[in-house]
């Protein structure tokens, strides 16, 4: 009951700032709709390049990656809060008024995918109004969605983590420019077989090249390596679960 | 099972990289429903005692007890037994007040029919209902201070920590504060641990004065006590004739011990003097004064005599004590 109390004020508050707050609400869910409208509209000809064989076209074959996008950078934004929070000692009234201190970082997590999901929705349904092709059926799109969770958490627990490590809003470049890197160097525009040279050699063993193409394939209908995207992506948010609850450690130490 | 709501705290200390020793090996105890003032200049360890006491910090060695609970091992045990209003209050501009206690009482798992009366209750106790469903960045620092100092209270705490609480704050709004403290100890037997860089604070509001400087507590006791301690009355005289200094510096010289001061001339009154020796033997010098007074000993005294400066002095880092 404790934790649920110091989990749900958290994200209670958190979403009341980024919904009551034009400059926090409006970047989230302007950032992914501009990049939807400039890949999908401005390259849909990509479509015709010889060897692109998604089967939903352009528009759907980019939704994927500005929804995987939108979530890991709507968990980056959460951390920017969390960042923001322990610069202003505001942190301190939650580590304080917390029994359970875990509940923290659970509650900013919450925070995290709930802002999203805001952002998924309207990003869904511009997808849709623009004539987005769904294959899939509700279990694929289920999965889709369910993916993008999991990166959604991977961004903010990577992001809390440094956060709290850093205790300041100048942490924010290092904790977007790693997952700048890592989605820009997957296949964003065109399917892996297509990229050449180092960028192939990169991509081939980035994890978000599976969780696009799994993505991709369960919004078509014809999902491949499901065990093994799903697998990375859990995986990398234990990983970075240790990593924050690590951060929340190192900023209790701190003071 | 009766409730402890005391603090015991032994040979703590905490030390920071690359810093001095902020707290150096500090023992005290805080009986329950008492007021303890914990009195010193800026960068004495005032505030990162607090921290440790309030779990914020973990100690580097010593022991503390809060509400029977050792702040080390016991952590959410103690921030369910206590309420802090900080040096800083930790207040999120875009919330209004009411938002505050309303995310204050969820963190304190406050039963949720509970909510809203408890939020009302405290918006009225320390006079904020109006300007409630405002965002706290609009509020003044008084404003401030009363809304941290009702969030402390949401969970109907035993033990209350209060850093340096009315720093900032106009007259009017720092005695509303103190009779606000002074109730909670009256009336609910909260035990109330206050810093505080104010004299007159310390001297009005607390049962018990600890004095700390450079990390180590310099003397503790009842602020009478403590006076006592050092204590005697001094005169102060203010020559009429600048010629007549001397002549009058000699003669009060015979009451009692002088004291440096630039422009009054000081004795520390000796055993079985009173004001009336001294006016007697200046009129049959024939000495003519501006002013004479008699001064009961002042807490400031007592630093004075501890650490052999003013509380004043040091806190305007005279004695080139670093913050912390």
């Amino acid at each position: 009951m404790r934790l649920w109390g110091v989990v749900s004020g958290v994200a209670w508050r958190t979403l009341k700032n980024v919904i009551t707050t034009p400059s926090l609400l409006l970047p989230s869910l302007m950032f992914p709709l501009f990049f939807f409208v400039a890949f999908a509209g401005g390259l849909s000809q990509v479509q015709n390049v010889p060897g692109f064989d998604y089967p939903n076209g352009y528009t759907a074959f980019q939704f994927v990656f500005v929804l995987l996008q939108s979530a890991a950078f709507g968990g980056v934004f959460t951390g920017f809060g969390v960042a923001r929070d322990f610069e202003g000692g505001f942190a301190r009234r939650l580590m304080l008024a917390s029994p359970n201190r875990t509940g923290i970082v659970i509650g900013y997590g919450l925070a995290a995918i709930l802002r999203w999901c805001i952002t998924a929705t309207l990003l869904t349904v511009i997808a849709l109004a623009s004539g987005m092709k769904v294959g899939g059926g509700p279990v694929d799109l289920i999965g889709l969605y369910t993916l993008a969770l999991i990166i959604n958490i991977c961004g903010f627990f990577w992001s809390a983590g440094i956060a709290m490590r850093l205790r300041t809003l100048q942490a924010g470049p290092l904790m977007q420019m790693p997952v700048f890197l890592l989605l820009f160097l997957a296949p964003v525009y065109v399917p892996l077989a297509l990229l050449g040279g180092a960028m192939h050699a990169v991509a081939k063993f980035n994890p978000i090249t599976y969780a696009l193409g799994t993505g991709r394939g369960l919004l078509a209908g014809d999902a491949t390596q499901v065990g093994l995207s799903f697998g990375l992506a859990l995986a990398l948010a234990l990983v970075f679960s240790v990593w924050a609850l690590r951060g929340l450690r190192s900023a209790e130490a701190a003071g | 099972m009766t409730r402890d709501n005391s603090i015991v705290v032994e040979k703590l200390v905490r030390e920071f990289k690359k810093g001095p020793r902020a707290v150096d090996g500090i023992d005290l105890y805080v009986a329950p429903g008492e007021i303890y003032g914990f009195l010193g200049p800026n960068g004495a360890g005032k505030s990162t005692t607090v921290l440790m006491l309030t779990t914020l910090l973990p100690p580097t060695a010593g022991s503390a007890r809060v509400g029977g609970y050792d702040v080390r091992t016991e952590g959410p045990k103690v921030r369910s037994v206590i309420g802090a209003a900080l040096q800083e209050a930790a207040l999120d501009p875009l919330l209004t007040g009411r938002d505050h206690l309303k995310l204050q009482t969820m963190l304190q798992a406050i039963p949720k029919a509970e909510r809203k009366p408890r939020q009302e209750e405290l918006l009225d106790r320390v006079g904020l209902t109006d300007a409630a469903d405002r965002k706290v960045g609009g509020y003044s620092g008084g404003m401030k201070r009363r809304l941290d100092l009702a969030l402390a209270l949401v969970h109907r705490p035993t033990i209350l920590f209060l850093d340096e609480p009315t720093t900032g704050l106009d007259p009017q709004s720092r005695t509303a504060l103190w009779e606000e403290v002074a109730r909670l100890a009256r009336e609910d037997k909260v035990t109330v641990f206050l810093t505080t860089q104010y004299l007159e604070e310390a001297d009005v509001l607390a049962d018990r004065v600890g004095i700390i400087d450079n990390g180590k507590i310099v003397a503790e006791g009842t602020p009478t006590a403590l006076k006592e301690e050092i204590g005697r009355p001094s005169i102060h005289v203010t020559p009429c004739r600048e010629e007549d200094r001397q002549r009058i510096a000699e003669l009060m010289k015979q009451y009692g011990e002088p004291l440096g001061s630039e422009r009054e001339l000081v004795v520390r009154l000796r055993e079985g003097i009173g004001l009336v020796d001294v006016i007697r033997a200046m009129d049959a010098d024939g000495v003519v004064v501006d002013d004479i007074e008699l001064r009961a000993p002042t807490l400031d005294d007592v630093f004075l005599a501890k650490t052999g400066r003013t509380l004043e002095g040091a806190a305007t880092g005279e004695d080139g004590a670093s913050a912390r």
